[in-house]
């Protein structure tokens, strides 16, 4: 039992930092990685409990068991034994983990770390679920791809785990719809590809006994014709030559029949594919569903602009005693209200509304807007390039 | 001697021609001509090389466009044969225009057989040649020696580098030999010197690979132009060529080096960070930038090449989860180790690709998308890290090509792990195919690229069904006849034995004590008639073990070995030559021999048999392929549900073309004679789908013997030939003379002349082979014609 020595785990585990995180599957990665390095498992046959010390060579069914915890490997009898009972700490030397049952299962990669990777890589995965569709271009998708893989990387090989964690979490608080909607999407998907599959498989099975169940046909059709001629030959009445240039057109016949039959069958196959499909057919190539955009605040005029100040500017003071008289009116002003913005901002919008259309905007050729000739607070909009002089309204 | 079709001068390199061969040179030229693709089946032994590269050349010289020949052949010899053939052409040429033509024409194999390098080249295996070589002439190796490191470099390779790079060999016919012979004295690599002259040359001849295998076809064949004539010899098997180019199997052998090497490829990057940071850095930033492709292209010695067609490759930059060196390993570990958890499964499983990238998905976090990357990004990681010793990275090469391929495509592929090696195997040994089912998918860029494309063999019937498996359309699609001044072969079919029991290698009868006397009284009666040598083709290896155990308890063995020496091939190469070499000897000498050997195996393939060395073959069984291999299985499936070819018409014209193949070894030449027998009652019901050439000179009365009347009539034939029969007898039936050709001719067009209202005389020029063949047979008084149509209306279709 030379490998029994070798698949014992290290002896010996450092712990500079004074014991601490025991609380994330992976918290303290970095420690867990120099101890899972000599847990490779070894050649199959031989492998042996590091706790019982039985060996698959003695009892062909043992099965070992691991738990995220700590990704120390046992067999199925200890767990049992030690777990039982309620949590308890791992009984490997060295380790002081508490493990409970109900963690415990079978070891799927060879490679410990491997194993260990993966669970990371759920976890990670949980939270960054974004796809492609959700990024302006590839470039942006790719180095987002590269800032997950750093942070999963890092927790995996224990490089500033605290930090990882933390950038982890704040992601998952930050996104928390997007990463429900973007999980709700993988699970459709994953649900149709199913349904795909094992409608694919059937149909595939149909092909194929419809495949068989032709040749069938043809062979007995020929043995028919064969039996038909033989007969024919044993009455003697007719000439051998013909009988048999008979049979052999009879047989060319039906399968020219058996050939065109098919064909239609294929062309109706293919229309009703095309026609009805939607009664049970899962559609292929779909692409995934957009994700809803996310609501903007209620908007009921649809996008109208109410700050008409494109066409002229409110100015401070105006010499109209439309404005000047309820500016010292008390009653008036004692609402609080912008006497400026409510009767001016009035004024001047009622004077411009209706003349939304502006020529220069439309065809976008330089608003020379800079010629700001304030005419009673207003600015004229100028049409440069066309020459349309429009016509000032005061 | 000197002809024309149509408005085309031919220098034909012999005095005479076979009509078959005129017409052949008609059809390549209308094919050409027109500018589509051909399926032409030409009987072996009538000079189908020497045919094609006459009008080739002829047709390169005469018209202004000089397209370029690319010549795939099979194997190294008939490379070599096609370059000797050339070379004489030309140098009959040169002697008739009175002036050496500026030509050029070499041929192209692998490192192996070209390496001059003193220790390179004594390396027994292909694959370490090509890595080896690798890591001494590697464009990174070469910047290491400027620096000033101490690396070894390979001076037949530096020394191309002081030639002008367009003309590093003069002109002429290169064979292999000589392009050796020529790279010793003048000190330059004749393997990089072929593949730099490619672009310069009239003429290529390669290998199927070259232009089929993307891994090697993107490296060598890219720069062709598109009109380029590309000509697919001995294309028989051109099916299974493409399926092999793109198929991969794993074991957990090959895994686990895999996984050294990606944990080498760790230590490296951990190294180089420590030591020159900065190149690591300007990978990844050129990654970022997605700048790869461009740089990588011009380095003809990388480490490997994107195993996807270039069709399918994804130009983007490489995903941003694999862009780190140690990032990408670990990606790689991870699925090197879900593959060995795959391979821990002791049931068969079939799978498509996508719903084993489902289940990669689900089980690893690996995505689609850097999967398909992995080649790519192998390539570059290698190159950066500068690795010398390259051949230890060839299993992660492969696992890299098999994650590029698996995520590229999606139908037409099928992984198959087989936990066990055979059926009754208990110690699992599991293998994981990554198998290709469709043939059309390598050879697609190929048919779409050039727009003359020419497949053409011996044995190549139902010439319908090669359209239809590699999905293309022919604008010329023919097979000739033989035409012969008297029967120089004798097909036959024996059903029977000498007790009327049937005889077949079927499964239910193979093993029956009667059924396998029978064989055995076959071979002991041929070996009593048959002058010097004997070749017998089998199913199977395992059948021919079993039946020559059974011979051996029935003592008819004892009696063979009174006549001849017995030979047996083996899967053994080295010792199966030696059994060939013996089995010469021992014809020549007079004693003659039986040769005992697979339809499937090397001697079927490759060897001729000519004059003595083969005047019968045996051809015990129909050779159908073993039906249980789950690869096959799954490939008659997929042919079935895409192409509409039934599983059965596909077995029997897979079987058939082998026996085509097997018979067709021992007529190499109309001065040759030999008889061909089929020994199985299945084959009565599949004597049409031979080749023309066979069908058509295998009577009626033949196609259902029992052993004893098969013998009298072999007695018949042998006697008729050995009366001499002086060349002369053959002029003007099976060869032509200039004046003969030129009567032919007239006569051809005199009947076109009759019916000239219909066809118009537009294309008068464009003679069609099939007329010419009907007029040659009309000729040579032989009544082929009437008795193939008799074999084509047989009831047993
Ligand atoms: S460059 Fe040529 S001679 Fe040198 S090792 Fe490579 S193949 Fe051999
Ligand atoms: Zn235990
Ligand atoms: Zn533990």
């Amino acid at each position: 039992m030379s490998r029994a020595a070798q698949s014992k785990p290290a002896p010996a585990v450092k712990r500079p930092g004074g014991g601490g995180g025991s609380g994330g599957d992976a918290a303290d990665g970095g420690r867990l990685h120099d101890d899972l390095s000599s847990l490779r498992v070894a050649d199959p046959a031989t492998e042996s409990c590091p706790v019982c010390k039985s060996s698959r060579y003695l009892n062909a069914n043992l099965r070992f068991l691991v738990n995220p915890e700590c990704y120390h490997k046992m067999c199925e009898s200890c767990v049992d034994r030690i777990f039982s009972h309620g949590p308890a700490q791992c009984p490997l030397p060295g380790c002081k983990r508490t493990l409970r049952k109900h963690r415990f299962r079978v070891q799927t990669f060879e490679d410990i770390k491997v194993e260990r990777e993966v669970d990371i890589r759920k976890r990670v995965a949980l939270v960054f679920n974004k796809r492609e569709e959700d990024f302006e271009d590839l470039r942006a998708y790719n180095d987002y791809l590269n800032d997950v893989e750093d942070i999963t990387f890092n927790l995996v090989e224990g490089i500033d785990v605290e930090k990882s964690n933390q950038r982890l979490e704040s992601y998952r608080s930050l996104h928390a719809d997007e990463i429900a909607a973007n999980q709700h999407l993988a699970q459709e998907e994953k649900m149709s590809y199913k349904e795909l599959q094992k409608q694919e498989r059937q149909q595939a099975k149909l092909r194929r006994e419809a495949a068989h169940r032709e040749e069938e046909e043809e062979r007995r059709e020929a043995a028919e014709t064969k039996r038909d001629m033989l007969n024919r030959l044993a009455m003697g009445t007719e000439d051998a030559e013909t009988v048999a240039k008979e049979g052999q057109q009879v047989q060319l016949k039906r399968r020219m029949d058996r050939q065109a039959a098919a064909e239609r069958q294929r062309q109706l196959q293919a229309a009703s594919d095309m026609n009805n499909g939607s009664s049970n057919l899962v559609i292929k190539g779909l692409k995934s569903r957009k994700a809803p955009e996310p609501e903007a605040p209620i908007d009921p005029f649809g996008g109208l602009s109410f700050e008409g100040r494109q066409y002229y500017n409110l100015q401070d003071e105006y010499t109209w005693e439309v404005i000047q008289n309820p500016k010292k009116d008390k009653v008036v002003r004692a609402g609080g209200y912008d006497v400026m913005e409510q009767f001016g901002g009035r004024a001047l919008c009622e004077a411009f509304s209706g003349l939304g259309v502006f020529v220069a905007d439309e065809t976008s050729e330089g608003v020379k807007g800079e010629q700001d000739e304030r005419v009673a607070g207003t600015r004229r909009a100028e049409v440069g390039a066309k020459d349309v002089k429009m016509e000032d309204p005061f | 001697m000197k002809f024309f079709i149509g408005d085309l001068p031919v220098l034909f390199p012999y005095p005479r021609i076979y009509p078959e061969q005129y017409a052949y040179m008609c059809d390549l030229k209308r094919t050409l001509d027109s500018g589509g693709h051909c399926v032409l089946e030409m009987p072996s032994g009538t000079g189908k090389t020497v045919s094609l590269l006459s009008l080739i050349v002829a047709y390169q010289q005469f018209y202004p466009e000089h397209r370029k020949l690319i010549y795939c052949s099979r194997t190294m010899s008939e490379i070599e044969k096609a370059l000797a053939e050339l070379k004489a052409l030309m140098k009959y040429r040169a002697d008739q225009l009175g002036e050496v033509e500026d030509f050029r024409a070499l041929g192209l194999t692998s490192r192996k057989n070209l390496c001059l390098h003193p220790s390179v080249k004594r390396e027994k295996s292909g694959s370490v040649v090509d890595a080896r070589c690798r890591s001494l002439t590697a464009g990174f190796v070469k910047e290491k020696k400027e620096r000033g490191e101490d690396v070894e470099l390979c001076v037949y390779h530096e020394n191309l580098d002081l030639l002008e790079p367009h003309n590093l060999l003069p002109t002429g016919v290169w064979t292999l030999d000589g392009m050796a012979r020529y790279g010793e004295q003048h000190k330059q690599c004749p393997y990089f010197t072929s593949r730099r002259m490619m672009p310069f040359c009239n003429v290529i001849i390669y290998s199927y690979h070259y232009l089929l295998d993307p891994k090697i076809a993107e490296r060598v064949s890219k720069e062709l132009s598109k009109d380029c004539i590309v000509v697919f010899d001995e294309a028989h098997n051109i099916d299974n060529v493409c399926i092999e180019s793109l198929s991969i199997d794993l074991t957990e052998d090959s895994l686990r080096k895999a996984a050294r090497g990606a944990s080498n490829l760790e230590r490296k990057i951990s190294e180089m960070k420590d030591t020159d940071a900065q190149k690591l850095q300007n990978e990844y930033s050129k990654l970022v930038e997605g700048l790869q492709a461009a740089d990588e292209a011009r380095d003809e010695g990388a480490f490997m090449s994107n195993p996807a067609l270039p069709d399918d490759l994804l130009k983007e930059a490489v995903p941003g989860n694999i862009r780190r060196a140690e990032h990408f390993t670990a990606f790689l570990k991870r699925f090197i180790e879900y593959l060995k958890t795959r391979m821990k499964v002791l049931h068969v499983i079939s799978e498509t690709p996508p719903s084993f990238l489902q289940h990669l998905k689900e089980l690893t976090f690996i995505e689609k998308k850097p999967l398909r990357f992995c080649a790519e990004r192998l390539t570059s990681l290698v190159r950066t890290l500068e690795l010398s010793n390259i051949e230890d990275y060839q299993p992660l090469q492969e696992v890299a090509s098999f994650a590029t391929l698996v995520a590229t495509y999606d139908t037409g592929f099928l992984l198959i792990l087989e936990p066990y090696e055979s059926d009754t195997a208990t110690v699992p040994n599991p293998i994981l195919h990554f198998t290709c089912l469709d043939a059309a998918i390598a050879i697609k860029p190929v048919l779409e690229r050039f727009s003359s494309v020419i497949i053409t063999s011996g044995t190549i019937s139902p010439l319908e069904m090669y359209p239809k498996m590699l999905g293309f359309n022919t604008v010329v699609q023919e097979s000739y006849a033989m035409t012969l001044a008297r029967r120089s072969f004798l097909p036959m079919i024996v059903t029977r034995g000498s007790d009327q029991g049937s005889m077949s290698s079927g499964f239910q009868t193979r093993n029956d004590p009667s059924n396998v006397r029978n064989y055995g009284s076959l071979l002991v009666e041929y070996s009593k008639l048959t002058p010097d040598g004997i070749v017998v083709f089998f199913p199977s290896y395992l059948y021919m073990e079993s039946i020559i155990s059974m011979w051996q308890g029935m003592g008819i063995l004892d009696q063979v070995w009174k006549n001849k020496l017995i030979l047996v091939e083996t899967p053994d190469s080295q010792e199966t030559s030696l059994a060939l070499e013996t089995y010469r000897t021992a014809c020549s000498n007079g004693r003659g021999a039986v040769l005992l050997c697979v339809a499937r195996g090397k001697v079927s393939e490759g060897i001729d048999f000519d004059h003595h060395y083969g005047r019968t073959v045996l051809c015990i069984g129909v050779p159908f392929q073993y039906t249980e291999s789950r690869i096959l299985k799954a490939r008659l499936e997929f042919l079935r549900e895409t192409y509409r070819i039934r599983e059965n018409d596909f077995l029997s014209f897979d079987a058939m073309r082998h026996c085509a193949q097997c018979l067709g070894r021992v007529l190499r030449g109309k001065d040759d004679y030999g008889i061909m027998v089929m020994a199985d009652k299945r084959f009565a019901k599949k004597r049409n789908q031979l080749p023309k050439w066979i069908s058509s000179a295998l009577m009626e009365s033949d196609s259902n013997m029992s052993v004893d009347q098969s013998v009298a009539t072999a007695k018949k034939f042998l006697k008729t030939m050995s009366k001499p029969f002086p060349a002369r007898m053959q002029d003007g039936v099976s060869t032509w003379s200039y004046e003969d050709l030129m009567q032919h001719k007239g006569k051809i067009d005199a009947e076109r002349q009759l019916d000239g209202p219909m066809n118009g005389d537009a294309d008068a020029y464009n003679m069609h082979g099939d007329q010419i063949m009907n007029e040659a047979q009309g000729a040579d008084g032989m009544d082929v014609d009437a008795d193939f149509d008799a074999a084509m209306n047989s009831m047993d279709v």
